[in-house]
């Protein structure tokens, strides 16, 4: 499930930030999305919204900070869909 | 996949961290619909938006506005007018609360015994002949003598077509008193007869500005970058106007595509109620206008734009530190 999740959340990332010269398979998971990648808080924005649609997941902008790779962002994720079902 | 470490060596790669975790969130607050001053093309009074609002008068109901204000997550008040300083009890509502810049024309000293690390702009339009076309007076006289060596406090130069040449004098008196300047260009919003920027002109001020900053480096915060996106109101190919300003109030924002812009950005009437469109004024002229600020935001909105060259990347980290600067986020 957070490999599925990775190559997802690294398709989404490649798509919607049209990056370029990477794909999904080999985009590092830990690689540092602000420092490295030059992602800032409108690009986690964008990404945050399809998440949402696409998980039914809130990630709240306070939370941005701390999701500085794809498996935390991945990790992030499984959490609160462990949550959820939880409390279902 | 271009990297930030692939294209910056390490003195460069530690800027770019320290400023790009700075996550700004400004809004820009009318505090006030009047003025001690009325200058040609300022554009609160050209556009009438000092009639757009009645301006709330009840300092409660500004603190709760505040509050609301932090609540959504603003955490720079950019504050302008009208003139702040005329309403300094709202003013020092904002400061108490928030980092708050002030925009201003210095005619009064903000209050330092109240309002102490607070970041003042002041602005001064050219030499005092200019000052007097357009501004009905020489207000460095008097700003000048109220600012002289604050730490917290700039001036906020708007250049001319008239000042082409004249630069140096200005900057010179402005460092003679201890203080820092940043350029800006006018928009001449009134159309007042050859204030409007002709392109050979543009072209000039450019390499004057350029020439300034590399002469008075320890007076003018700039960047050569920026000078070149305002003169030339292009970046990397795109040109500035309606379809890219990053400044437009955001539950205003219906352009489709939307452009990169400012998170949660919204400049507020003094009513506290009515949004204005953006940063600057309606009737303003996108394609001719001259805004540093959102000259600035644009390029900062832009990162990974910018991210195609080890030069472009330093051009945007400049832009960002300039910008910080103004509103002391990082020292100067």
């Amino acid at each position: 499930m957070p490999d599925e999740i990775i190559l997802r959340i690294a398709h989404m990332m490649i798509d919607e930030l049209k990056l370029e010269d990477v794909t999904a398979e080999t985009f590092d998971p830990d690689i540092d999305l602000i420092d490295e990648v030059g992602i800032d808080s409108m690009d986690l924005a964008t990404i945050a919204l399809i998440i949402r649609d696409e998980y039914g997941i809130r990630i709240d902008e306070d939370d941005y900070p701390k999701l500085t790779t794809i498996r935390l962002l991945a990790g992030y994720i499984e959490e609160k869909l462990k949550t959820a079902q939880e409390n279902n | 996949m271009k990297t930030v470490s692939s294209l910056l060596n390490d003195d460069w790669n530690e800027r770019y961290r320290r400023i790009s975790r700075l996550n700004i969130r400004s809004s820009i607050y009318d505090v006030t619909d009047h003025c001690n001053l009325r200058c040609k093309g300022c554009f609160f009074f050209s556009s009438n938006e000092h009639k757009a609002a009645k301006e709330e008068t009840d300092i409660k109901k500004w603190k709760a506005f505040i509050e609301r204000e932090i609540e959504r997550g603003v955490n720079l008040a950019i504050l302008i007018g009208g003139e702040p300083t005329l309403c300094m009890d709202r003013v020092e509502a904002f400061y108490r609360r928030l980092p708050t810049f002030c925009a201003t024309n210095g005619l009064i000293k903000v209050p330092r015994e109240r309002l102490p690390h607070m970041m003042v702009g002041i602005s001064i339009w050219g030499d005092e002949k200019t000052e007097k076309t357009l501004r009905g007076k020489d207000t460095f006289a008097l700003s000048s003598k109220n600012y002289e060596g604050d730490p917290h406090a700039y001036y906020l130069y708007t250049i001319t077509p008239k000042q082409i040449g004249k630069t140096e004098p200005v900057i010179k008196k402005i460092r003679d008193v201890g203080l820092k300047v940043h350029m800006q260009l006018l928009s001449n919003d009134e159309k007042v007869d050859g204030f409007s920027w002709r392109p050979e002109e543009l072209k000039d001020i450019r390499m004057e500005m350029d020439d300034m900053l590399d002469k008075y480096q320890d007076t003018v915060i700039s960047s050569r970058y920026y000078h070149e996106i305002i003169t030339t109101g292009k970046m990397l190919g795109r040109s500035f106007g309606w379809a890219e300003c990053p400044s437009v109030t955001e539950p205003l924002d219906n352009r489709e595509p939307r452009p990169r812009r400012l998170i949660n950005f919204i400049r507020w009437a003094s009513d506290l109620k009515i949004m204005h469109r953006c940063c600057t004024s309606e009737t303003r002229d996108c394609t001719t206008c001259k805004d540093g600020a959102a000259h600035m935001s644009w390029v900062m909105v832009n990162k990974r734009m910018h991210m195609n060259s080890a030069r472009d990347l330093q051009n945007w980290i400049e832009v960002c530190e300039m910008f910080a600067k103004l509103y002391q986020f990082i020292p100067w």
